[in-house]
Order: structure tokens, then C-alpha cells, then sequence
């Protein structure tokens, strides 16, 4: 710890913080224009400039490190005339259109000009014709643009798509893409939220709302397991509708959080509905006294969750969920391995690593907010990324330093060998060390494909890591082998002290493999909560009653950072909600949210209420949000299993992968991301390997759910698998979700894309 | 620009005192006060004006609703909007300022990207049900497109004629007629507006 004064007040910081990083935290102001406490200092806007005792000219306070002793000034006649003519500067010719500009209001360049008293312009340039461009989310419009690279350092430091760069010509100097005339990129749109002015716009939003007129309501991001903080915004539907509320857009903290495109563009899902149906509650209740069974996704409340568990205690129902199951199954045999009821690795863990194994995940589709704390370690700390899957990914090119390539269906080979490259004698347990020593990894290599070299190469490259994570995606925890891996992965954080992170495959797994005693299978009757079933409980709008969806709901989320969020209602909702319905069946309780203090104690939630649980952002605290489930301890049990015979894939194979922004029929029910055609990729050797020529439309059975897709060939995959995308399938994309992702189908020509 | 002269809450600055006699306090003088009235014969004076004024058929009482007063460009009753004088375009530019400054929270817009790249206004109410008549909307507009006309009968069997965009837009036919007066009244640019003007060094 340091001690520096700051106009006048002595402030304490940490080594190797800048001035501004120890203002800030101090609750000190310092302007800024380009700043983003993200990424790495830009120090192109030069307003952050303070006086230092002794040192000559101004001292720009984002980039100079805070010295013991040191005395700062953060304002003085002078600063300020520099700032103001900064200013003036930016406002040279900028388009006096705030009158309609989406900005406006919220706009850093409004704010400072009027901080710095900026009344007339007495500078003037020659200006030139400036391009608006539109992509499909983004739009940019030059002319608005004050080049501060805020879009730019985020898209390549936290986002790594690198999609955008500076065009450096002077006074013409403009944001253009990368490499490529139009913009290519995973359209996460955080170059929208970080941008200072209205120069980097939704196009969806654009001119349809201010930003003064829309109530934020801050909730957790309801697509996948990362619940990311995001704000829905929203107002009237219409100037002429009464009382109705919609959604115009999604923000989201940039200075502290990353949302990703899904969150960001995909928002209206809600499942409207005015009134109560009596009728139909009446029938759900009947069904639920007939049935034996509750179907139901992850994608619930943890609250929904606890009620259901209730149910079943009270009425001895079968609780069925796949893929909160195999969950369930892959954390309990990995706490039996690693002593703990859970994981230790977490996203900041992550962003924090030096070294970075992918292991068994389309990372980037996947979960895009552990790909931005891998790119955040990857730029930051210049991480190792090693990236071990089947199927290379040109996207994540960018960060991925090593990747490793192994055949479908041997991931319980490649992690043993991946354990016995890197616990090599770090194991102090008789048994483990013998299974490591004993390992036939002539066999192993061979099935796997992941040769002596490629396994070195890791080793070596990560000897010199010090805080090295793994990350485990669905391919192993929706593996027939599950248990097996599980138990072989909670070896590195056991032994290796590397954390570990398994990517719960949906928004809520984690959270109902803990709160609910699942069941394999279903019996007779089963009444379906957003999953198939003989009576049907659908947010969707299609089944016997109507629930509503999560932005409709209150109530908490667990992520895969083991951290419970909090969610609120963004939208009205008229009709019954599942608390109605187990009132109704003798669990009573007033409001859903009353369930949140009564979550598991002895599975590491805590005893609150919901209404008690944080959620803010400061510049001291970062990203306050929930609460982190704790760890308990577990028996250890350290026997290991023989590594089983490694299975063969061959021929043409279908990888359930849903495209980027798609999460499932949620995303696909949104305005801006129901566009999307359910489309399979798959490279040449795929089309000769299944005989199929690009565009055709093809039927395939996966797992006896029948879907037609078109059959594109994308020149950048390689092999012989192809994306299949489950995203359109409405409820029976939950009957695939928990099946091992490589599948090999019989593919039927039926026609051509276009007929 | 300083504030100071809209600081200034000192209202009674320019004001002059009338000088009013103190009412009476004792109850003789105040009986004294109502004799005097009561047979001063002002009463008889006034039936006499009054008499004398009808004879005369100069009769001053405006036969409402044939015949209205003139009022003047700074009364407030219902809204209008106006269109540019030459491409008939609608002034409005969906900036959202008088739905933001209503203090009645009366005005509501809806607003779209068109075809043109510009801002376009679909939808435009203002509840004449809970206006106050305040003027801020005019005052704050940066276009002059919304004003107040002179509209002060707004009764009406439904509320739902409370009040739609195409009811206070100026019809283009009204428009190219010329009839379209320019607005001076609440809000309106200042006769000054010239000279206080700052000018920004635009080279376009």
C-alpha cells in the first residue's frame, strides 16, 4: 500500500495502480473521454491530465502509476483551459443533431461540454462527406464519431473478434472493419455500449426511444449460464396503447461488465398474456393431480426450481431434467475427486490466468462471456490459450496459442492424458500416481490422435504459468463417460492447483442440479414446464397454460461462476406463474420470491432475502452483483477407474452447435434474432462424406427428433462435422440438450434451399 | 450565459404601492359605513347607466359563441403543429424534449428510422384530459413545431378525442393556402433573436 495525496486528501492505493485507478476508487473525479477501466489505458483523449508536485507539464493521470508521496492536482486554472480547449476541439463540426441523435442525454461529449463551459466554437475545419454505415446490428456514423477507440480496444481486448480498427488519415481518420469491406464480427454489439457518443448505434434502436425517457431495470441475462448483468429498457409500447410496457433496448455496465449479443439484441421473449385462464389452470391442476412426472429445462428460476423440488417432496413426483441430470452427475463425481462440493474455478479465476486450457467446448458459441475472460487473460497477462477440440475454430484464432486436435468420442483419453502431462509427479496419492503411470498412452494417442509432441508443447508451455485454469465444457459433462472425466478433471484442482471451470450448458443447470433431486427417467403422465410433456406448461405461448418467460419473472439465477443474480420483472404478466399452481397443490407461499431464503443451505446457498441481495456497480467494488455459493467440503473417494475403451466415430458427423447469439428457442423467439435460418455448415470433405452440395435441404433424424435444414459448406471449417443447430426446435430441443453432441444421422436430400 | 438575472426572485422590484384606505374598525364607524352605502343612491346610479345604455342599443356584450373575442398570441389553448413553410414537411423532429418537460407527463411519441435517414415521427398524442395548459412544450420545442393555438373549446363526448396527431397537424391543403400563420406568441423565437444569435464557424 501507498499513500499519495489527491487535492489535497490523502488517498492509500495499490502498487502498480495508475493516479486515476486510485481517484477513482477514492471516489475522486478526474474527466476522462477515452477511458474505460477494461482495457489497458487508450490515452488518446489527453483529458485526464493532473499536476504533479515536482513534475514538469501535466501528467496524464490514466497511465501514470500512483507514487508513494506523490501530490496530485486535479484541478487548477490551467487544467481547466486545457480541458476546455480539448473540448473544443471535439466539437469541431460535430453534427448539431442531438435533437435526434439516440445519445443524447446519455452523451459524454454533451456532458463535458457543457462541464467545460464550451458556449462557442471559435475553430473550424473543411469537412468532408462522411459515410453512415449499417451492418446487421451495428450501424456507424462517421461524422459522430470523436475517434476516441473505446470500440476498437474493447473489441480486441475483451471481445477478441478484432473485428474493427482505426482508419489513420488525419482529420479523415474513421472506425472501419478489419481486414474485410463489411463488418464481420460476432456482433456482441459492446462496441454500441462503450461508444461515448451516438456514433456506434444499434439499428435496431436507432431513433426510436432517448435515453432519458426509458426505466432501467437491472436483471440477469436469461440465455445462457454466464447471467450476465444487463439493464432492460423499457417504456410505452406506443403512443396510443394504454398502460402497455415494452422493451426498446438492452445496456448493459460496460465499464465493469461484457454483455454478449444474445443478451444484448435478444430481449423480447416475453410470453404476453392479459388475463387469467381459469379454465386451463383448472386442467393444469388436474394434470398435476394425474401426473408422476415434471419434465422441465434449466431455464427457471432458482426459486422455480425450489418449488418443484417441494413438489416432489410433497407428492413423490419424478423430477426429470437432462441436462441439469448429467450436471448433477458430473459435479457430484468430481466433488468425490476433488474433496469440495464444487468447482473452484470462476470467470475472474480465468481472466486472471496466465495459462488456459479449452477443453471439449465450441467456446466461442458456446458460452461467449468464459470466451471474454479468456481473451481478457490472453491480452492482458498474454495467457496461454490452448484450445483442444475436435474442430478448430477460426474464430478464436485471435487468442489460441496452441490447438489441439482429438478425435470425436475420446474425451476421457484425452484428459487422462492431458492429467499424466501435467500432474507428472505432482501427485502424492499411491493409487492416482499408479492409474497415471499405468496409462497405455501408446493407445490412447493413437485413438485420440493427440500425439507425444502436441502433449510436450503443453507442458512446456504452461511450466512457467502460475495460475493456470481449465475450462470443461458439455462435450465431457454431456459425455456417456461423464463420471469418469469428471473425476479425472477434479485431478487438476486437486493435485495441480489449477482451476477448474465446467460451462453449465445452460442458464440455470447449476441451480437445479443443486436445489432439485433429479430423476432419470419419466413415467406415465408427465406434465412438461417448458419441455415436452402430456400437459404442457409453456412460456412460449403454445402449451396448455401459459407461463411467463424470465424477463417476466423475479427471482435468482445460479451461474456457472457459482454466483446466485437476481433477476427482475421487465414485463408485465397477467397470467398464473408456477407458485400459482403449487399454492394451489398445498405449497403456499405469497410470491415466488419468497422461496430465495429458503434455497439449500447445505449445498452453499445462504440464507437471504431476496430483496437483501446486492446488485450494484462502483468504481471502488467493480461488478457487485449476488452472492457466491460456498464451498463445503466432501469425502474424498481416490480410486480411479481404468480409462475405458476409447469409442470410434467415422464418416459424416452432426455436432449440436447452435450458431452464434443463439442459445436456444428463446433467442430464436426474438424480433431481431428470429430472422436466422436454421442452417447446417459443414466443410467439402463433409458435403463429399455425406454426398451433399452446398445449398440443398436436407432431413435429418438426430436421436429421433426429426428437423430440415439447409446445408451450407463454410470454406473455413475443416473435417468431416458439421454444425447442427437445435435453436428452432421450440420444446423439443430439450429432448437433444442432454445427449453426447456428436451424433452420426442418416441425411436425406429433399430439395434445394430455395424451393 | 449567467444565470443571475433568472436568479433575481425579487418580484416586488418594479412594483408601486396603491394607497387604500384602512377598512373601518370600531362598529360605529362601520355602521356609519353601510348607512353611507346603503343611501348614497350609487344603486340608482347604476340601474340609470344601465337603462340609459339600452335605450341607446350600444350594447358591449359579446354574443358568444356567434361572436368571440379576439385573444391574444400568447394565450395558451390547444396545440398546434406546424410544417415547414416550403417542403411541407412536418417540423417536428421526434426530439422527445416536450414529452420530457411535460409536467401533466400528457405528450407521448413513437419514432422510427424511415426510409430517408431521418428521425420520423409515426405517432403523436398529447391527453388533452390532463394538459395544464403550461406552455413548456412550446417553449421547449427547438423547431417551433409544436405551439399553442387558439383553440379554447375542446368539450367533447369522448376522451379519446383528446387528442391525435392529425387533429392539431396543419393540413397541407391549409398549408399551401398560406394559412399557416407563423407563431410569436409562448415561446416563440425572441424579436431579438438576430442579435443574440452565436455564430459557430461551420466550413461546409
Amino acid at each position: 500500500m501507498i499513500t499519495l495525496t489527491i487535492d489535497g486528501q490523502k488517498i492509500e492505493a495499490q502498487k502498480g495502480e495508475t493516479i486515476l485507478q486510485a481517484a477513482r476508487r477514492a471516489g475522486l473525479y478526474i474527466p476522462t473521454m477515452c477511458y474505460l477501466t477494461k482495457v489497458k489505458p487508450i490515452a488518446s483523449c489527453r483529458l485526464c491530465v493532473v499536476e504533479v508536485e515536482g513534475a514538469d507539464g501535466f501528467i496524464l493521470s490514466c497511465q501514470a502509476p500512483a507514487l508513494d508521496g506523490m501530490e496530485v492536482r486535479t484541478n487548477s486554472a490551467e487544467l481547466f483551459s486545457h480541458r476546455q480547449n480539448i473540448m473544443k476541439l471535439y466539437d469541431v463540426n460535430h453534427p448539431l443533431e442531438c435533437g435526434v441523435c439516440d445519445k443524447s442525454g446519455a452523451c459524454d461529449l454533451q456532458n463535458k461540454t457543457l462541464e467545460f463551459g464550451v458556449a462557442e466554437q471559435e475553430f473550424s475545419a473543411r469537412d468532408h462527406k462522411r459515410d453512415l454505415r449499417k451492418w446487421e446490428f451495428i450501424g456507424y456514423d462517421e461524422s459522430l464519431c470523436i475517434l476516441c477507440e473505446k470500440c476498437v480496444h474493447v473489441c480486441n481486448e475483451v471481445i477478441g473478434d478484432d473485428a474493427i480498427e482505426i482508419f489513420y488519415g488525419g482529420y479523415n481518420s474513421r472506425i472501419q472493419p478489419k481486414g474485410t469491406e463489411e463488418l464481420e464480427c460476432t456482433n456482441c454489439g459492446e462496441c454500441i455500449a462503450v461508444c461515448p457518443v451516438g456514433a456506434m448505434i444499434s439499428t435496431d434502436f436507432q431513433y426510436r426511444a432517448n435515453a432519458w425517457e426509458l426505466e432501467k431495470i437491472p436483471a440477469s441475462c436469461a440465455h445462457c449460464s454466464a447471467g450476465c448483468a444487463l439493464s432492460y429498457e423499457r417504456k410505452y409500447a406506443g403512443a396510443c396503447e394504454a398502460g402497455e410496457q415494452k422493451i426498446y433496448r438492452v445496456t448493459n455496465e460496460f465499464e465493469f461488465a461484457t454483455l454478449c449479443g444474445a443478451g444484448r439484441f435478444g430481449y423480447d421473449f416475453e410470453n404476453r398474456v392479459d388475463g387469467k385462464d381459469e379454465a386451463a389452470f383448472g386442467k393444469a391442476i388436474e394434470a398435476f393431480r394425474k401426473a408422476d412426472t415434471i419434465r422441465f429445462t434449466s431455464r427457471i428460476t432458482n426459486e422455480e426450481a425450489l418449488i418443484l423440488q417441494r413438489l416432489k417432496e410433497k407428492y413423490g413426483y419424478r423430477l426429470v431434467n437432462q441436462d441439469a441430470y448429467n450436471y448433477r452427475q458430473f459435479l457430484e463425481s468430481y466433488a468425490t475427486m476433488s474433496g469440495k462440493t464444487l468447482f473452484g474455478g470462476s470467470l475472474s479465476a480465468l481472466a486472471d490466468a496466465d495459462g488456459i486450457i479449452v477443453m471439449g467446448s465450441r467456446i466461442l458459441t458456446d458460452n461467449p462471456a468464459v470466451r471474454y475472460h479468456i481473451t481478457m487473460a490472453s491480452k492482458r497477462q498474454n495467457a496461454r490459450i490452448i484450445y483442444m477440440h475436435p474442430m478448430e475454430d477460426k474464430a478464436m484464432q485471435n487468442v489460441v496459442t496452441q490447438f489441439v486436435k482429438y478425435e470425436v468420442g475420446t474425451e476421457e483419453g484425452v484428459v487422462a492424458l492431458l492429467a499424466k502431462a501435467l500432474l507428472d509427479g505432482k501427485v502424492d496419492v499411491k493409487k492416482i500416481e499408479n492409474f497415471l503411470s499405468d496409462l497405455d498412452e501408446g493407445y490412447l494417442s493413437a485413438e485420440s490422435n493427440v500425439g507425444e509432441e502436441e502433449l510436450e508443447a503443453i507442458r512446456k508451455s504452461l511450466t512457467r504459468c502460475k495460475r493456470i485454469a481449465l475450462v470443461v465444457g458439455e462435450d465431457c459433462i454431456n459425455h456417456p463417460r461423464a463420471a469418469q472425466i469428471a473425476r479425472l478433471t477434479a485431478l487438476f484442482e486437486r493435485f495441480g492447483g489449477i482451476s477448474v471451470l465446467p460451462v453449465a450448458p445452460k442458464t440455470n443447470s447449476l441451480g437445479v442440479a443443486l436445489i432439485c433431486d433429479l430423476d432419470s427417467t419419466c413415467g406415465d403422465y408427465t406434465v412438461g414446464y417448458n419441455a415436452p410433456g402430456d400437459f404442457v406448461l409453456s412460456s412460449f405461448g403454445d402449451g396448455d397454460l401459459d407461463m411467463p418467460a424470465l424477463n417476466q419473472q423475479e427471482g435468482t439465477f445460479t451461474t456457472l461462476d457459482k454466483r446466485i443474480v437476481p433477476t427482475n420483472v421487465a414485463l408485465p404478466y397477467g397470467g398464473y406463474v408456477l407458485n400459482d399452481l403449487a399454492s394451489e397443490l398445498g405449497v403456499k407461499a405469497v410470491y415466488t420470491i419468497d422461496y430465495t431464503e429458503q434455497l439449500p443451505e447445505e449445498k452453499g446457498f445462504e440464507k437471504i432475502r431476496f430483496d437483501d441481495i446486492p446488485y450494484y456497480f462502483s468504481n471502488r467494488d467493480g461488478e457487485v452483483r449476488g452472492y457466491t455459493l460456498k464451498r463445503l467440503k466432501h469425502p474424498v473417494d481416490s480410486s480411479v477407474e481404468e480409462v475405458a475403451e476409447l469409442p470410434e466415430f467415422n464418416g459424416a458427423i452432426l455436432y449440436r452447435c447452435d450458431p452464434v447469439l443463439q442459445f436456444g428457442p428463446q433467442t430464436y423467439r426474438t424480433s431481431q434474432l428470429g430472422k436466422e435460418e436454421p442452417t447446417l455448415y459443414g466443410s467439402q470433405q463433409f458435403a463429399i462424406a455425406a454426398k451433399l452440395t452446398d445449398g440443398v435441404r436436407v432431413r435429418l433424424s438426430v436421436n429421433g427428433t426429426e428437423m430440415e435444414r439447409v446445408f451450407k459448406i463454410d470454406p473455413e471449417l475443416k473435417g468431416t462435422i458439421a454444425l447442427n443447430p437445435t435453436f428452432d426446435l421450440g420444446l423439443s430441443e430439450d429432448l437433444l440438450s442432454s445427449d453426447y453432441r456428436y451424433s452420426q444421422s442418416k441425411i436425406e436430400v429433399v430439395g434445394q434451399a430455395n424451393e | 450565459m449567467s444565470l443571475e438575472q433568472f436568479k433575481d426572485r425579487n418580484v416586488m422590484q418594479n412594483y408601486t404601492y396603491i394607497p387604500v384606505d384602512n377598512p373601518p374598525v370600531e362598529p360605529i364607524e362601520k355602521f356609519k359605513q353601510v348607512v353611507k352605502r346603503t343611501f348614497k343612491g350609487e344603486l340608482f346610479v347604476g340601474l340609470w347607466v344601465v337603462f340609459r345604455e339600452m335605450v341607446r342599443f350600444n350594447i358591449h356584450t359579446v354574443k358568444y359563441p356567434m361572436e368571440k373575442l379576439p385573444i391574444s398570441p400568447r394565450y395558451r389553448a390547444v396545440h398546434k403543429l406546424y410544417r415547414l413553410l416550403e417542403s411541407g414537411n412536418e417540423r417536428c423532429i421526434g426530439c422527445g424534449l416536450c414529452e420530457k418537460i411535460c409536467i401533466a407527463n400528457c405528450i407521448r411519441m413513437d419514432t422510427r428510422y424511415d426510409e430517408n435517414q431521418r428521425k420520423e415521427v409515426t405517432e403523436y398524442t398529447i391527453n388533452l384530459g390532463r394538459c395544464i395548459f403550461c406552455g413548456y412544450c412550446a417553449e421547449v420545442c427547438p423547431e417551433l413545431a409544436i405551439v399553442h393555438g387558439q383553440r379554447y373549446e375542446n368539450a367533447s363526448e369522448q376522451r379519446a378525442h383528446f387528442v391525435l396527431r392529425d387533429d392539431i397537424l396543419t393540413p397541407l391543403d391549409f398549408l399551401k393556402e398560406g394559412k399557416q400563420e407563423e407563431f410569436d406568441g409562448f415561446g416563440a423565437v425572441s424579436p431579438n433573436a438576430d442579435e443574440r444569435i452565436k455564430k459557430t464557424p461551420l466550413a461546409y
